[in-house]
């Protein structure tokens, strides 16, 4: 789970550089390959690894870190909340149309609530 | 693709270990197991250390074994035969050497993974527990101040493995408790710093001659060196460390679970109720079988996740499904070793009782099987 968080925001990072996986990759000196499975969370990351990802990207370690260990988590609460896990599956059977709507009534549930 | 032999060299190590555990533990296993008190002994930490078995998974450059984890778990399946408590002790190094291996620097490898290897090593500890921080390591109160060139570490750590025993302790500690995750850092602590006191020893059920306590750290002073990896990156680090220790953990499971399936069934075959041995009931022979599957399917879930790990993939979620499906085989196949045996494995004339106290503990430790449960979940 961590490792796929901190992927996603190598992913989002690298992106808002204006990177390709090419052009980050043999900057970093791994294969493209590599850097493909540690933003899909598939390899492990050791902290030396992120370290220098962040030191090419510009970016503190613990952009990195602290959203990620904040997303575990949440995705651990997530999973002990039933509620949750039964709308989330049930969001996945819908279109995306259908599930915009959703999206703008709980929105303006929120609004209502304040 | 898949293949389940172990190349020359594994069977090499896994010989050494099973020769180790037969001739070097499973002989004191049975009396520290009764000692009244402390029943740590440091003999057996020196078998271990001229078989170089504390510095297991430390790098060859740095004087240990340097096994691959699928070679490690195959030794820790034939030590846990021998006696879970006292590879409790042997763990508890791995533990600390993993942590430092995967993010020391390479002057803090250099000055404390030797110290776990060779015929002087001496123990290591992991010290992340807190009473109010168990599960929630988030939670950890223990709190590390920066002053100059040293961190002050003010705090109280409970149910840590040889504690007041080791030679250095990684120690977790906050410096800034709003943070939570984010706040967490960790340092190598000398064992002999002034102001780390060990509190008192843990009387457990089982696991006895393991020594497990509170360490207690009143203004002790850590050199701003010793911190592990980048400042507030302690949470990772802790992460990453369980995941990587869990398959031994299974591994042991299943080696405790054997040994209790082979009394079991060397039992069942001498044993004679109606005039024929009691294995010859299908009651028996089934309990039998089923506990030789559950053993085989722990070994192959223990063995793909030191694969993984092996391979340089994520392996959070099989460690900790090995973690969780090995301890409870082991407290159900200890369970029916004891209903084999009838009265005489109530006894504590047979060694079965004690796998079984030794085996509860597995499903608690580095991370209840509940917590585990929760790992697994959130990443279905």
């Amino acid at each position: 789970m961590i490792y796929k968080n901190i992927g996603k925001m190598i992913q989002k990072a690298r992106e808002e550089a204006g990177l390709s996986q090419e052009e980050l990759s043999s900057r970093l000196g791994y294969t493209q390959a590599a850097l493909s499975n540690y933003e899909l969370g598939k390899r492990r990351l050791y902290l030396a690894n992120i370290e220098q990802i962040a030191k090419e990207l510009n970016k503190p370690l613990n952009y990195f870190l602290e959203d990620a260990a904040e997303k575990v988590k949440a995705g651990q609460e997530k999973a002990q909340d039933e509620t949750i896990s039964e709308i989330n599956k049930l969001l996945s059977e819908l279109p995306p149309e259908e599930r915009k709507n959703i999206l703008e009534y709980i929105q303006w549930r929120k609004e209502r609530l304040k | 693709m898949i293949g389940f032999d172990l190349t020359d060299e594994q069977l090499e190590y896994q010989k050494t270990a099973k020769d180790f555990a037969q001739k070097e533990i499973k002989p004191y296993a049975a009396e520290l197991d009764r000692r009244q008190g402390t029943a740590f002994d440091w003999g057996i930490v020196s078998r271990f250390a001229k078989a170089n078995l504390l510095g297991l998974n430390v790098p060859k450059k740095y004087g240990g074994l340097g096994v691959n984890m699928l070679t490690a778990v195959v030794m820790a399946e034939e030590l846990g035969t021998a006696c879970m408590g006292i590879i409790g002790t042997a763990a508890g190094n791995w533990l600390a050497t993993t942590c430092l291996s995967s993010v020391g620097n390479e002057n803090q490898k250099k000055n404390y993974l030797p110290l776990c290897c060779g015929e002087n090593a001496s123990l290591a500890a992991l010290a992340v527990t807190e009473s109010e921080a168990g599960s929630d390591i988030a939670g950890i109160k223990t709190t590390a101040a920066r002053k100059g060139d040293y961190y002050i570490l003010n705090g109280t750590k409970t149910f840590i493995t040889n504690a007041g025993l080791a030679k250095f302790y990684i120690v977790f500690a906050t410096s800034d408790p709003r943070k939570r995750h984010g706040g967490l850092n960790a340092f190598i602590v000398d064992g002999d710093a002034p102001g780390l006191t060990l509190g008192t020893v843990v009387d457990k059920i089982g696991l006895r001659a393991s020594q497990v306590g509170t360490v207690i750290f009143n203004n002790v002073e850590v050199p701003a060196e010793n911190i592990l990896g980048a400042e507030n990156t302690g949470f990772f680090i802790a992460v990453q460390t369980l995941d990587m220790s869990r398959p031994c953990l299974g591994a042991a499971a299943v080696g405790v679970a054997r040994a209790a399936f082979e009394t079991a069934l060397t039992y069942a075959r001498e044993r004679k109720q109606y005039g024929r041995p009691i294995i010859e009931n299908q009651a028996i022979s089934f309990m039998l079988a089923d506990m030789a599957t559950e053993i085989e399917a722990s070994r192959l879930l223990t063995w793909r996740a030191a694969w993984l790990i092996d391979q340089g993939m994520d392996s959070t979620k099989a460690s900790s499904m090995c973690k969780i499906f090995s301890s409870e085989m082991a407290e159900r196949v200890c369970s029916r070793a004891i209903q084999i045996l009838g009265a005489h494995g109530y006894t504590r004339n047979w060694p079965v009782e004690k796998y079984y106290r030794d085996a509860k503990a597995l499903a608690i430790y580095e991370g209840t099987n509940q917590i585990q449960r929760i790992i697994i979940a959130s990443m279905l």
